[in-house]
């Protein structure tokens, strides 16, 4: 297959615009009107990665359905890679928003409803992977899993709504900012700072699937020579 | 034979299995009243402390945990017996297979509440709820349905695999969690409020979403699930 855009230059390509999103979010962006003050800077950074999580396990969704249809080991393959990298963006949500919510509301953990989904999001996907240590056979562990990552996918949405509407007992939910109306001084900054992070994706998929792609025929090699 | 008599024919079998060994059943009911006992003193930090607000979540955290055990039965019973080869080899649908099999561990999962309601509402609920009966049936049905349905797909998976009842919590209990807010919720509000439908009308609707989408998704990926 032709490459479009090398891998370096997608490397490149993200941190550039990441950069420029962190100057700008700290130089251009005005400090946040509300409470939470200079803390919001780290939103420029926490919601592209939620985003970008998010994105990762739509793909593996649509590579699941992919797999099921064809059952071309390469969609399952796609489909992996792209749960492990979102599995790595969710860790880093989580670990973004605890700090956001230590500055912000002076509490590392409080259970707002998108990181409660982010936390059963990182369980879920955490199952995903001992699935698959847990079967042997490559068809099998591919159906299996494909199976479990769209159900998991399913599941996403139902729990962010019922964590967000449904809450526990009698309490309301205590925050409930949408952060819809962005000025647009800070939607440039989170913008940018958004392409860049889905420009990282897109080069983390890439050599993902490129390694994995080479460890499939470092072991047909090793079982053609008999070991 | 027909998809309804399949469907009959499968579902019967299983519970005349369980009639006549009754292991899965007794195993379940006693697990679920040594929970009452269990929780009792896990939250008794004062003496005489009113567990009504509580109530809810400890039935349901038992349910699940319950259902736990009797999916891992179940489906150990088939494969150890090579039951399901048998099945498979049938000319039944693979998704009539789900359906009996998501129907008889209701039918078990129902059979404990019969026994777990009453008796958790008598040691901790002060209050009478009669009044709200109706609507505590419709959610104790409707989160079932989805807790069967979402744990009939996973053990079938999870018993194909190495590590079998070890993977089936792991897999099932992040799943489940929207269902456990939803039915803890309203349960709860029964328990405690007494507030008729008004209140749980879209705890109820949410659950019936949960189902009919997790009924669907089953039923289109259930024929990978269960394998050739």
């Amino acid at each position: 297959m032709k490459k479009l855009v090398s891998a370096p230059a997608l490397f490149l390509g993200a941190g550039a615009f990441l950069i420029i999103g962190v100057v700008l979010a700290f130089w251009y962006s005005p400090i946040d009107a509300s409470s939470m003050g200079f803390s919001q800077k780290i939103f420029y950074y926490h919601a592209p990665i939620a985003e970008t999580a998010l994105v990762a396990f739509g793909i593996s969704f649509v590579a699941a359905i992919a797999y099921l249809r064809t059952q071309n080991l390469k969609w399952d393959r796609l489909s992996v890679v792209c749960v492990r990298l979102g599995l790595l963006f969710s860790i880093l949500v989580m670990a973004t928003g605890m700090i956001w919510g230590k500055a912000a509301w002076d509490s590392w953990w409080d259970w707002e409803p998108r990181l409660t989904t982010f936390l059963l999001v990182c369980f879920l996907y955490a199952a995903y992977f001992v699935l698959r240590s847990v079967v042997d056979e490559e068809q099998r562990r591919a159906t299996y899993a494909a199976v479990f990552a769209i159900i998991a996918f399913i599941d996403v949405p139902i729990t962010f709504f019922a964590t967000r509407f449904l809450p526990a007992g009698m309490h309301p939910a205590v925050i409930t900012s949408g952060g819809t109306g962005m000025p647009g001084s800070m939607f440039l900054s989170f913008f940018l700072s958004m392409i860049g992070m889905t420009l990282l994706l897109v080069a983390l998929i890439r050599r993902d699937l490129q390694i994995e792609t080479l460890k499939d025929r470092v072991s047909d090699l090793k079982t053609a020579l008999g070991g | 034979m027909s998809g309804w008599a399949q469907f009959m024919a499968i579902l019967r079998k299983d519970l005349i299995r369980e009639l006549r060994t009754r292991d899965m059943i007794v195993s379940m009911i006693l697990f679920v009243l040594l929970a009452m006992v269990i929780f009792h003193y896990a939250f008794s930090v004062k003496g005489n402390a009113d567990l009504t607000y509580f109530t809810g979540g400890m039935l349901w955290v038992t349910f699940i945990f319950a259902m736990l055990l009797g999916l891992n039965r179940s489906f150990a019973q088939e494969k150890d017996e090579h039951c399901l080869d048998g099945l498979l080899l049938c000319p039944v649908d693979r998704v009539t297979i789900f359906f009996a099999k998501t129907a008889g561990n209701l039918v078990f999962l129902l059979i404990i509440q019969v026994v777990a309601v009453p008796v958790f509402a008598l040691f901790f609920v002060q209050r009478s709820f009669v009044s709200d009966l109706l609507p505590f049936l419709l959610v104790l049905l409707l989160a079932d349905i989805g807790i069967c349905a979402l744990g009939t797909l996973l053990a079938t998976i999870s018993m194909n695999t190495r590590s079998r009842d070890l993977l089936l919590p792991i897999l099932f209990l992040p799943l489940i969690v929207p269902v456990l807010i939803a039915a803890t919720g309203a349960t709860t509000l029964v328990f405690a409020e007494g507030v008729g439908f008004g209140t749980v009308v879209a705890r109820l609707l949410f659950l019936l979403g949960f189902d009919a989408v997790f009924l669907v998704a089953a039923w289109g990926t259930y024929d990978f699930a269960i394998g050739e």
